[in-house]
């Protein structure tokens, strides 16, 4: 028998709800509970379905980390559920150009353990948005996608690797806006 | 997540302890103000961990009082797995139906990471066998 998809698209509706919440809730302020202490990151993310009426595609915008060759930049990412989502894990691939030894330069794929065999359903998309932001940080260098970039980290040459970095991040990602066009109010 | 839940279950007891301190104060020496306002004190503990006993599935994100949300997207007489709940020996609690599609990729609880053992199994109060 086929499965149908309403299981993940329901889900998914559900932390579309609860990022509205937090949009929200974000302005107040007053509540000093847990939800406050999630979007310390949550900030530098921008997440909302590509296309409403399925819930499988979703569109992110992250901001690219203090302190990395990608500050100042805007990244935008694709995300796409299977109809076994969260048991499966999104797939995640960079629409915006970057240098990353753990990102496919060419086709934006991102290799990153806790979107493979390391995925808890526990999780959702934000998560694993965070998860994104975190590698753009701390990259590693023993398992990359992007050979050059990893063999720039691997031979000792960090400043070789920051300043190509630093210049695919100008040269691709400085052209969005932040915040992204439709943030916070839920009209996308 | 799990930190935040075990913390307030932690405040929720300390809570519980002051609140039956008072009492006993209140019963033993009559009509004391400060009984009152430890009394106070316990109901704001004791609905802020309310909120956080509102347990949900991790997996399905549905309320665990209700039946799992894939349950509800397709419901089958031949498979009510989603009207039952699971305890794992880690304490953790999910929808039986979620967690067994779950195991079938990696056995460990989606939440601490540890080894599933199934401990408890219940059926949600009102959705009774053969309903
Ligand atoms: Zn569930
Ligand atoms: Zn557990």
């Amino acid at each position: 028998m086929m499965r149908n998809n309403l299981g993940a698209a329901k889900r998914l509706r559900k932390e579309l709800q609860s990022l509205e919440k937090s949009a929200k809730n974000g302005d107040t302020a007053a509540t000093a509970t847990s939800a406050a202490a999630e979007n310390d990151t949550s900030d530098n993310i921008h997440l909302r379905p590509t296309d409403m009426s399925s819930l499988l595609h979703w569109t992110a915008y992250i901001q690219g980390p203090k302190d990395s060759p990608y500050e100042g930049g805007v990244f935008q990412l694709s995300i796409q559920c299977g109809t076994d989502y969260p048991l499966a894990p999104p797939t995640i691939t960079f629409d915006t150009k970057i240098f990353h030894p753990n990102v496919h330069f060419e086709k934006g794929d991102v290799c990153l353990d806790i979107l493979k065999k390391e995925w808890s359903p526990a999780w959702g998309l934000q998560a694993a948005c965070r998860a994104v932001l975190a590698l753009l940080s701390d990259p590693d260098a023993e398992s990359p996608l992007n050979c050059d970039a990893g063999n720039m980290i691997r031979s000792g040459d960090v400043a070789a690797f920051w300043t190509t970095a630093e210049m695919y991040t100008v040269e691709n990602a400085f052209f969005i806006d932040w915040p992204p066009r439709g943030s916070g109010t839920g009209n996308y | 997540m799990v930190d935040d839940i075990e913390m307030d279950d932690t405040a929720a007891s300390t809570g519980a302890t002051n609140a039956s301190t008072a009492k006993a104060g209140k019963a033993s020496s009559n009509a004391l103000p400060a009984p009152r306002f430890e009394i106070k004190k316990w109901s704001s503990v004791a609905m802020w961990s309310w909120d956080s006993c509102a347990e949900h599935c991790a997996i399905c994100r549905n309320s665990i009082n209700e039946p799992s949300i894939e349950y509800q997207a397709n419901p089958s007489p031949t498979n009510d797995n989603g009207l039952s709940i699971t305890f794992g020996n880690c304490g953790h609690v999910f929808h039986l139906d979620c967690i067994q599609r779950w195991l079938k990729t990696r056995s460990v609880c989606p939440l601490c990471n540890k080894e599933w053992d199934f401990a408890k199994i219940e059926r949600i109060p009102g959705y009774g066998v053969g309903m």
